[in-house]
């Protein structure tokens, strides 16, 4: 019942509502603040001026068309990872498999530009991005399944199928890529450029490039002289679409109130009637999608080929970032430009200033421990908390008269210490 | 004879509960001591006071004529008191060895000396009959074994007063032959031993002397020759008043749930439903009564699709729901209030809005195109706030900051609203305040008036008797016996809830 002084309260409820909305921006910037501040003191012991690194550090990112482009070169890959730890997370599927299933929609995207050479761009641009998404959830299937079906600890599982698709991916770039007459099994899969010695594909074909500025521009007759242009491309734009389709699905449908409930609490979601196996396998099918389109937009995006070490740690990277953006798909954009704009701005920053490029990992890492810690901030009012410590004594003091399990830890206590 | 232990006006209470109500208690020495009573008596607790676990507010506890001062565990250990605990205390990667003397000091510290400490172990359980291997990690030992572990840690403790909280819960009937055979051999050695339980049988058959305790109080202390299972089961339900709710004599319809011969596993694997039958109808609450821990659960578990039935059928309006899935259960008109609500029966970490749809999210209108209807979820939820008088500031509050009455009450709401045909409600007022007790038992009265059949599950036995208008007992995953309300007499009930058919309502016919 809505009493009068809970309709006066109804502003207060208003402005307590956003505060907790905005809170899940205000603790990553905070972390981030805050890493900046204290690895200045680093800076200063290598006698350089943190003001001048970090100033030098902002240009070598943001300064000029050529340093925007490398941030956001860098935080493409970075933001589908961090999506695709995000949902997996939220949906307790701890998916550190995101590397693996980056390299295997890399391998299938390269493998489609490579091959159906002559299609059209409006077709060959969605498959290559498709068979990525395709190729990632697939990979993400194995653990997914074993999960559900087996009980398998996913972290276990991901982690391990990673260095099984490294040792594929070192292999097929080894073996030439021949279709047509003459063509075996293993010929067809091989991604690597026959003409060449090295290990490394042919280039991808012109129709299977993401289109970049520069295109737009002479598309629009217009003509252009900054090569950087060529490296703003549409894979920013899926990117960051991406984040915001992930962000609805999670909270706006049915799919994702599904994932959330059986990642809180999976006996609970079963009780409600949730299927908790089919949902943790499409769980894992979306994380891999995510993830293998990583790969797709990079290969498609930036690089236009495979070579060894294409690509080394963005899938690891998303788990920072996920953490960093709280878990949150538009605080994973926020993260992921961080982490982009520290990774563009290292060089810049110690070439002018002396600071020496390892500061950005300590700064990176710093921003992590912050937005952990920034998690057990309560902002609720005081009365809220106050009837929340209550209640948990009454339930406990209620658990001790009825069960004789709760006080065991007191039990032992005295005992232990002298152990 | 002087005493052992004697306990002179004990008084504990717990906010909003008097869990010991100035109790007096004597253990002679080298005797064999039942406590006896219901779920929630305060017989754990009254000993957790003389083991050092709680401060009794007031009252004195004297050990052999002096009064002592018993702070914590170790003084109570120090005295020469061992407790037992239902759940043991044991570190399963271990050794026996390793368990016994955890918390001892050391002959060689800093070193340990399990040598002569595994010696020592086999002579003690050599003298007292109690065969163990001490070098065995305590993971792969069954039950019974692990049970003789916590005993041997008490004596090798040089325990004088052995308390045993509900050992024979967790045995097998051979199990309990054996640990019999050794408390007796105890006894006989000059050990006192204090044993709970709310089990006639065991209690008339071991114990010298028995005391019968109910709400807090000491009914009175009896010599196990001088009394039988009917005095006792009298003497620990025996109440004068409860509460009794207002509601139309019951017109039951068609029959709405149907069990029949179901079997099923407990989560130690355990048969837990040893062949159920019964049947609830429209517009009937068939109350199910019982001491914790006899297959209630897993009762409510099976018909909610949530634990695979073995063995038989369990049907709904006719139609078999055996081993579905819970979705097809909850879509045929089952409504569950279970009886974890902090890790079943709620979200947590959800809010109260989205803990309110928990169960009809993707139906329309809450969904369209898999979509969630913002607008008509609002609508709903303001609605069962409003109507089922949920304190919470708004309707985005996570549900995990509301006082326990109000969680009950999203859970009721939610299920309620799923107009059920069938609503189980698993100890629906477990941990609640008078008032949200009274509003979740008249909901469910007012929807048993609207044609919901109804299974309630409930330890408390006031419960069950103020709202069924049928009683079933269960016993270790057996329905003892079902009688309507009105004939329901409360020895014979006692009897069963202790597991004693022999007693027939016959007999004495004194109803309630």
């Amino acid at each position: 019942m809505l009493s009068t002084q809970e309709v006066t309260n109804r502003w207060q409820i208003v402005y307590r509502r956003f505060l907790e909305r905005s809170f899940n921006i205000l603790i990553p910037l905070g972390a981030i603040l805050a890493a900046f501040l204290i690895s200045s003191t680093l800076v200063i012991a290598r006698g350089a001026n943190p003001l001048t690194a970090y100033a030098a550090l902002f240009a070598g990112a943001f300064g000029s068309t050529n340093a925007l482009a490398n941030t956001v070169t860098r935080m493409v890959p970075i933001i589908m990872t961090g999506l695709a730890v995000t949902y997996g997370y939220r949906s307790g599927f701890f998916n550190i498999g995101a590397e693996g299933q980056l390299f295997m929609g890399a391998m299938a995207t390269t493998w489609m530009g490579i091959t159906l050479v002559g299609w059209p761009a409006w077709l060959l641009i969605p498959t290559c991005l498709l068979a990525g998404a395709l190729a990632g959830s697939l990979w993400a299937l194995i653990p997914g399944y074993l999960k559900a079906r087996r009980g398998f600890n996913e972290v276990l599982t991901t982690l391990l199928l990673n260095y099984i698709t490294i040792q594929l991916f070192e292999f097929l770039i080894r073996v030439d890529h021949v279709v047509g007459p003459g063509a075996t099994f293993l010929s067809w899969i091989g991604l690597k450029d026959p003409s060449q010695p090295f290990p490394k594909s042919a280039y991808i074909a012109e129709a299977a490039r993401m289109p970049s500025l520069t295109s737009v521009i002479t598309w629009l007759g217009g003509t252009t002289e900054d090569p950087a242009l060529q490296r703003f491309t549409l894979a920013a734009v899926i990117a960051v679409l991406a984040a915001v389709v992930i962000y609805i699905l999670l909270f706006k449908t049915t799919t994702g109130y599904r994932a959330r409930a059986v990642g809180v609490n999976p006996r609970a979601a079963q009780y409600m009637g949730i299927n908790v196996m089919r949902t943790t396998i499409t769980t894992a099918l979306i994380s891999g999608a995510l993830a293998g389109m990583a790969g797709s937009l990079e290969i498609m995006g930036f690089q236009h080929r495979v070579i060894q070490n294409f690509l080394v740690g963005a899938g690891y990277d998303g788990i920072p970032v996920a953490l960093i953006g709280q878990l949150n798909p538009l605080g994973v954009l926020l993260s992921a430009l961080f982490f982009g704009a520290l990774r563009a701005g290292a060089n810049r920053m110690q070439i002018v200033s002396g600071a020496p490029v390892s500061i950005i990992y300590v700064i990176q890492s710093l921003a992590i421990l912050f937005a952990i810690a920034g998690t057990v901030i309560d902002l609720r009012p005081r009365r809220l908390k106050q009837a929340e410590i209550e209640e948990a004594k009454r339930v406990e003091a209620e658990l001790a008269a009825e069960s004789p399990s709760a006080p065991a830890a007191d039990m032992l206590g005295e005992e232990v210490r002298h152990v | 004879m002087e005493s052992l232990l004697r306990l002179e006006k004990i008084c504990k209470s717990f906010p909003g509960v008097v869990a010991n109500d100035h109790v007096d208690l004597e253990i002679l020495p080298g005797e064999i001591h039942a406590l006896l009573g219901e779920n929630g008596a305060g017989k754990t607790t009254l000993m957790n006071c003389v083991y050092g676990v709680y401060r009794p507010d007031s009252g004195t506890i004297y050990w052999k004529g002096q009064p002592v001062e018993i702070h914590q565990a170790r003084d109570a250990i120090a005295l020469g008191i061992g407790m037992v605990h239902q759940h043991f205390m044991l570190v399963p990667p271990l050794t026996v060895a390793e368990n016994i003397i955890l918390g001892l000091p050391s002959p060689r510290e800093p070193l340990l000396d399990l040598k002569s400490a595994s010696r020592q172990i086999r002579e003690l359980a050599e003298r007292y009959g109690l065969p163990i291997e001490p070098d065995v990690p305590i993971w792969q030992l069954p039950v019974g074994v692990q049970q003789r572990v916590e005993i041997l840690k008490a004596l090798y403790r040089q325990a004088e007063l052995l308390i045993l909280d509900e050992p024979t819960a967790v045995l097998t009937p051979g199990e309990v032959e054996e640990l019999f055979k050794v408390l007796r051999a105890f006894k006989e050695k000059g050990l006192s031993i204090i044993f709970i339980s709310h089990k006639l049988e065991e209690v008339m058959s071991i114990s010298d002397r028995i005391t019968v305790m109910r709400a807090g109080k000491v009914v009175d202390t009896l010599p196990a020759s001088r009394t039988n299972p009917r005095e006792l089961a009298r003497m620990m339900v025996g109440r004068e008043v409860f509460l009794q709710i207002e509601k139309p004599p019951c017109t039951p319809g068609e029959v709405v749930l149907e069990l029949e011969d179901v079997r099923a596993q407990s989560d130690r694997d355990l048969p837990a439903l040893k062949g159920i039958s019964f049947q609830v109808r429209a517009g009937e609450i068939l109350g199910i009564a019982g001491v914790d821990g006899n297959g209630q659960t897993e009762l409510a578990e099976v018909i909610a699709g949530l634990r695979r039935v073995t063995d038989g059928r369990i049907r709904v309006l006719g139609k078999d729901i055996t081993n579905c899935m819970p979705k097809e259960i909850i879509d045929m008109g089952v409504a569950f209030v279970p009886p974890d609500r902090q890790h079943m029966g709620l979200l947590m970490n959800f809010t109260v809005s989205e803990n309110l749809i928990g169960k009809s999210f993707d139906r329309p209108p809450f969904s369209k195109y898999g979509f969630l209807q913002k607008q008509a979820i609002e609508n709903f939820c303001a609605g069962a706030i409003y109507r089922c008088d949920i304190r919470t500031p708004h309707a985005h509050v996570p549900v995990k900051l509301l006082s326990g009455g109000n969680q009950q009450k999203v859970v009721l709401a939610r299920e309620l609203s799923l107009q059920p045909r069938l609503l189980i409600a698993a100890q629906p007022t477990r941990g609640l305040d008078v008032g949200a007790t009274e509003y979740i038992r008249r909901q469910m009265v007012e929807a048993r008036n609207a044609g919901t059949a109804i299974l309630l599950i409930s330890t408390e036995l006031d419960e069950v008797l103020s709202l069924s208008d049928r009683i079933a007992v269960m016993y270790e995953g057996e329905i003892m016996g079902i009688v309507p309300a009105e004939e329901a007499d409360l020895q014979q009930i006692g009897l069963w809830m202790a597991g004693s058919r022999a007693y027939q309502a016959a007999e004495t016919p004194q109803t309630v």
